[in-house]
This record gives structure tokens, sequence and C-alpha cells, in this order.
């Protein structure tokens, strides 16, 4: 009996082996371990389980498995679960809270590992590396980066006798062009200027060198004038112009859906986009994708958001995790994100599949666009000024108050949340 | 005999005569308010991605999607989650009837030490705000090693304070006399709450079962913390997963939805009696 049992353990042990002898860094051990990862898009968790495939393949012993938690309930289950210790092992992290975990201790620094592995971090966008380094320490692995471009009305510009927007364009042939779609009779608008930092002054306040906050994160700078100069573009078109829908039809109606209804010629549009105007058979016959138009001076900067993928400090498998992290790293994990048309991968020289995902588009755009790309404006407790910042601009959307006043006011706001920040 | 012909023919007409007209306008423009947004979702469910997002607002579908109902059934376990909710709204209504009423008797009926202020304890319970109690929560069904289960979903929510309000609510309007006559008859005090308190209380069990049924079959943030295999996720965290960051796909979302929210409608019109008169019973003391 014990003979035979020593005879079953044989090809065990050597398969066992063999595994061990076939992955890279060596090192761990052969036992079975089953890492969690925890993502908040729904839409491209198929391409995550596509990459967890690949990783498995390389990685007989470790198994992942997806945990999607839509973004709204995403960061109060991630806190609960972190503070608990049993959170996920590998989650998705955004600039706006890299800071907050990174200091609170929720995610682990990978210096020493990225040094052990000999892994290049050069290869990831410069900005978004930078948004996950506090303190000179890494916290993330760059997972993707945003791009943004103008996405016009190709019917409505020819109807107008409009030339289509292009790489010289700037702000005045925006405005310009916008007065001479805007057609109130046909409900039709130039232009619009919706209220979402993201998608409005964050794509141009670095356009004309100013900054939402310093760059070692103590201060406000929306008592800027340069700052308030790239806001107010967003507010002239509302209130001087009258070539964009109000603040109120902004937020009762998404933008998006305004652009692919043809109710607005142009509007400012992010990489993520695409995918979804490409569902609207109006949008897909219709819509362009031209450069985002530059400040005043051809300065092209913009403040772009971009995920990293992190380790829980409190992991209970480290080793396998950052072998997780590698490969979601990696050239191979980059592309099959890429091929998906919703995300740029942070991986630089590999957007090239995102750029031709979908052929009806001109993606490139989005790609050319990250060169410009700066770190997302985040602290250690970003959502607490970011909301009420968001808050008090309506008044100056809504015309009530000049927005030097509120972005002065704003400025204050700011500068008193930071200081109770905890460094 | 035509006199009484005449009599039943002209009752017969008043009672379809609108005694009030203006409150029936009311009322009815009222109906419209309240069914519109189930409309506007049954018939968003059979539209097209293009016609959901469309400006002006498309009111109804070219062409019926009737796959965007499959589409549901393929994107999610729907059918395992449907069971979770299933369980996951029984135990929890079961458990908060039972204990909330065995409470709540105890705070109305029963004479002991601290009774009162025992009671406001339990009320200040109620002015919490539930996220505050979703940390203790999960670390004690972590303790417990129930994280990921279907017994996790449930558990804590099959008491409330509020329930024992409710219930104590109900019992305090109990005449006294029933009870002493009963405790004449012999009766120990689980007898009369059991034979006596219990069967007269039926409208205000019905009353907050329904609350449970209906509060249960909606909950999101629990289970989504709590569990994160969705096998084990009820129908709403299922249906919650559906939205995307960027894109969610409407339609679907609310073919989803409406599958989801037709068992406690129907829950509602066969107990809207119940519901009604429970609150209105409570109201009076309350």
């Amino acid at each position: 009996m014990k003979r035979l049992l020593s005879l079953l353990l044989v090809p065990l042990l050597l398969a066992a082996a063999a595994c061990s002898g076939s992955s890279e860094s060596g090192g761990d051990s052969d036992e079975q371990v089953t890492l969690t990862y925890a993502i908040w898009d729904q839409a491209q968790a198929a391409a995550m389980k596509q990459i967890i495939q690949e990783f498995h393949a390389q990685h007989p012993n470790i198994d992942v498995q997806v945990q999607v938690t839509p973004w709204e309930s995403y960061w109060t289950k991630l806190q609960t679960s972190v503070t608990a210790g049993s959170g996920p092992d590998v989650f998705w992290m955004t600039m706006v809270y890299a800071q907050y975990y990174a200091i609170g201790g929720g995610i682990a620094a990978l210096d020493d590992q990225v040094k052990k592995s000999k892994l290049d971090t050069s290869v990831y966008v410069p900005a978004v590396t930078k948004a996950y380094t506090v303190d000179g320490k890494l916290y993330g692995i760059p997972k993707d980066v945003n791009g943004f471009g103008l996405c016009y009305n190709k019917k409505l510009f020819d109807a107008a006798g409009v030339k289509h927007p292009d790489a010289s364009w700037k702000w005045t042939d925006v405005i310009a062009a916008a007065q001479k779609l805007t057609n109130k009779q046909k409900g039709v608008y130039g232009f619009v200027a919706p209220e979402a930092d993201e998608l409005s002054w964050y794509l141009t306040v670095p356009q004309v060198g100013g900054q939402v906050i310093s760059p070692d994160g103590k201060r406000s700078g929306y008592d800027q004038d340069a700052t308030i100069q790239g806001i107010q573009f967003w507010t002239d078109m509302i209130t001087k112009y009258h070539v964009s829908p109000t603040l109120q039809q902004t937020t009762d109606t998404d933008p998006l859906a305004m652009l692919t209804s043809g109710k607005v010629a142009m509007r400012y549009c992010g990489s993520w986009e695409p995918e979804e105007i490409a569902a609207v058979p109006y949008g897909k016959a219709n819509i362009g994708i031209a450069p985002l138009p530059a400040g005043p001076t051809g300065k092209r900067e913009y403040y772009s958001n971009g995920l990293a993928d992190s380790i829980s400090a409190k992991t209970k498998h480290p080793e396998q995790a950052w072998q997780f992290l590698q490969f979601l790293g990696s050239e191979k994990a980059a592309e099959i994100q890429a091929k998906t048309g919703t995300v740029i991968p942070a991986y630089q020289g590999h957007a090239d599949a995102y750029a031709k995902a979908m052929p009806e588009f001109d993606l490139q755009v989005f790609v050319d666009h990250l060169k410009y790309a700066q770190p997302f404006p985040a602290s250690t407790d970003t959502s607490v000024w970011r909301d009420e910042v968001t808050k008090q601009f309506a008044e100056a959307w809504t015309g009530k108050a000049p927005v030097g006043d509120v972005s002065k006011s704003v400025a204050e706001m700011m500068n008193t949340a930071l200081s109770k920040e905890k460094k | 005999m035509a006199d009484s012909m005449q009599l039943t023919a002209r009752r017969g007409r008043r009672r379809f005569r609108p005694r009030h007209p203006i409150a029936h306008l009311v009322l009815c423009l009222g109906a419209i308010f309240m069914v519109g947004p189930f409309l506007w979702q049954l018939s968003t469910s059979l539209q097209t991605f293009g016609e959901s997002v469309s400006v002006p607002p498309t009111f109804l579908p070219h062409s019926p999607q009737w796959s965007n109902v499959t589409t549901v059934f393929s994107a999610l376990p729907f059918g395992r989650e449907l069971m979770n909710t299933t369980v996951m709204t029984i135990a929890r209504t079961v458990g908060q009837v039972l204990f909330s009423s065995l409470a709540g008797f105890a705070f109305a009926r029963m004479r002991f030490r601290g009774n009162a202020v025992l009671f406001a304890i339990f009320l200040s319970v109620t002015m919490v705000p539930y996220q505050v109690f979703l940390l203790p929560q999960y670390q004690i069904m972590q303790g417990l090693g129930l994280l990921n289960t279907l017994t996790a979903l449930f558990l804590p929510g099959m008491f409330s304070a509020f329930g024992t309000f409710l219930m104590r609510q109900f019992f305090r309007q109990i005449p006294m006399e029933i009870e002493e006559a009963a405790r004449i008859d012999g009766a120990n005090i689980l007898q009369i709450f059991w034979r006596i308190m219990l069967p007269m209380s039926a409208p205000g069990m019905i009353a907050l079962g329904v609350l449970v049924i209906i509060w249960s079959w909606n909950d999101l943030l629990w289970p989504l913390v709590v569990n994160s295999d969705p096998r084990q996720m009820p129908v709403s965290a299922g249906l919650a997963s559906l939205q995307g960051q960027y894109t969610t796909n409407f339609p679907v979302l609310m073919a989803g939805s409406l599958l989801a929210s037709l068992p406690v409608i129907i829950v509602f019109i066969v107990f809207q009696r119940h519901l009604m008169s429970g609150i209105a019973f409570s109201g009076v003391k309350g």
C-alpha cells in the first residue's frame, strides 16, 4: 500500500518540480494560491479575464479571481475590507485616491520588488508613474491613461459651410466655428460646455499655464489669473457667446447624448468615449474626431487621469501578487487592453491596437495627445475639495457670479481643506 | 316594481358618477405620475441603445428589442441571484417579524428596571446612518468566517430597532384588559404573547414584513461590501454591476431592473391593504 502511494506521488512531485522550474522568477513555493483582483468597470472585465488566462498559463499555481464592483460602491467596499484586513490582493487605483491609500497604509510600496525584478518603469507614460509616486515611493504599476480630442459633427459642419477642425486649431477657432454652427431655430448649439472638471477646465487650465494645485500639493491654484482664464473659456461659451447649452441643460441631458443626437456640433471627448459614440447609429455615421484645440499660445498640456494596479498592504501572498502585478504591467497585458478600444494602455508604444480598434474614428488623435499628459490634480483627501469645487463653480456656469470671484473663493476653501490634510 | 327598477337604475348610475370630480382629477394625475416611471422603464427596456440615449427622448421603441431580456440572463447568473435575493429576503423578514415582535412586546408590556432608558437607546440606533455600522458589521462577519456566504447577506438584517419600535407601538394599543383576562385564566407571559398578542397584531406584523421585504429586495450596499463572488450576490448587486464606469447599456439595465422588481410589485399588490392599515394604525399613537 505504501509503495503504491509513493508511486502515485512521483508524478505529482515531478509535475511540481516542472512547474517551479518553468516559472520565471522561480523562488516562490509551488503551493496553489488564489489571488483576488478587484476592478470597477464591467466593460473591461472581459479584457482583464483574458489577461488572467495568459498569466495563469505562465503561472499555473496562481489563480486569480476578478471582483467587479460598480464605481459608487467600489470605494466603500475597498475601504471597509482593506481596513478589516480581508480586502482583495490586487486592485485598481485611481490618481484621485492614490495618496490617500498610500499614506493611510492601504497599498504597498513597490520599490523593493521593482528593483529586485529589474522592472523598467520608464516604459509607462511618465505622468501616470509620477501620480502614483508618493514621497518618492512607487505605489502602483500604471495601467491606462486618458487622451482627449475634439469630437465634432461632420454633417452640421458641412451644412453650415465650416471647415472641419484640424491640428492647427486654437481656442479662437473653436469660438468662431461655434458661433457659425449655432442655430437657435433648429435648437443646435455649436459647442457644449459641461461643468465637469475632467472634461472641461482640466483640459484648458494647463493650456494657459494655470494650475489646479501646486506641484507640491500644498496650495490651490484656483486664485491664479491663468487658471481663471482657463475656466473662463468654458463659461464664456455659455454666458458671453451663447453657443453652448446652459448648465441646467447639460445637467439634465448627458452632453455626449447631445452630440450623438445632433444637438451640439462640438464637444471635448475622452479616449474612452468613441465606443459609446459608435453604439449610436447617428454618432457612428456623423461624428469625427480632431486633435484637441491648443491654447492661445499653442500649449497643449492637460491633466490626465490614469489607473494603476496596486497591491494591498495586507495581502497574504505578496510574492504572487507581485508576479501578477508585473504581468499586468507587461506588453502582453497592454496589447490585450488596447484591442478593446476602451482604454489606452499606459505602456508606451502599445497604443496601435487601440488606434485601430474602431476604424470609423481617428483614434490616433487620442494617442498623439498623450505626450502632453500631466498628473491629475490630487492630494491626500482629493474628494473633499474636488466635489466642493464643482459645486461652487455652478455659480459661474449659470452666470450668477464672475468666474474670477468664484475661483478666488474656491481657492480659499481648497487651501483650508489642504491645510487640514494628513501628509 | 317599476319604481324599484328606477331606483336601482338611479343608484347604479349614481355609483359611476364621481362624487368629488376635483379629487378624482388630482388622484388621476397622481396615478399618472406614479405609473409614469414604470412605463418609461418598460419602454426603455425594449429600445436599442441608440434610441435610449437620443435627444429628444424616444417614447416608443421603433421595433421592440426582446433580446435585451435574454442579454440580462447571459450577462449575469440571474436565476441564481434571484434565488439569493429570495433567500435573503425571506430570512430577514422572518427574523425581523419574529425578533422585533418579541422585543417590542417586552418593551410594551413587561415592567422591568430601565425599560424606558433601554428603549431610548434602541430608538437612538435608528438615528445613526447605516454607513456607520458597515465596518463593524463587516468585521463581525469576518470574525465569524462568513465573508462571501449567503448567510452573511441576511444575518445582520434579521433584527432592527425600527421594527422593535413599530411592534411596540402596536402592542401598546391592545387593551390591557385582554391581557389581564388571559392572566386570570392562567396563561403565562409567553402564552399571552403567542396566543393573544401575536394574533391581534397581525396587521402590524404584515406591515413590518412588507417594509422589510421591500428594503431587503432593494438592499445594495451591504451585499456589495460583504460578498464578492457574483454567485453569492443578490440580484440588486448583479444589476448594479451592469453599470460600466463610462458606458452603461441602459436598455439591458432597465430590462433587468424590471424583471427584478416584478416580485416586489406583486407582493405589494397582494398585501397593499395591510400595508396601508399598518401605517395608519401605527401612526395614531406613534
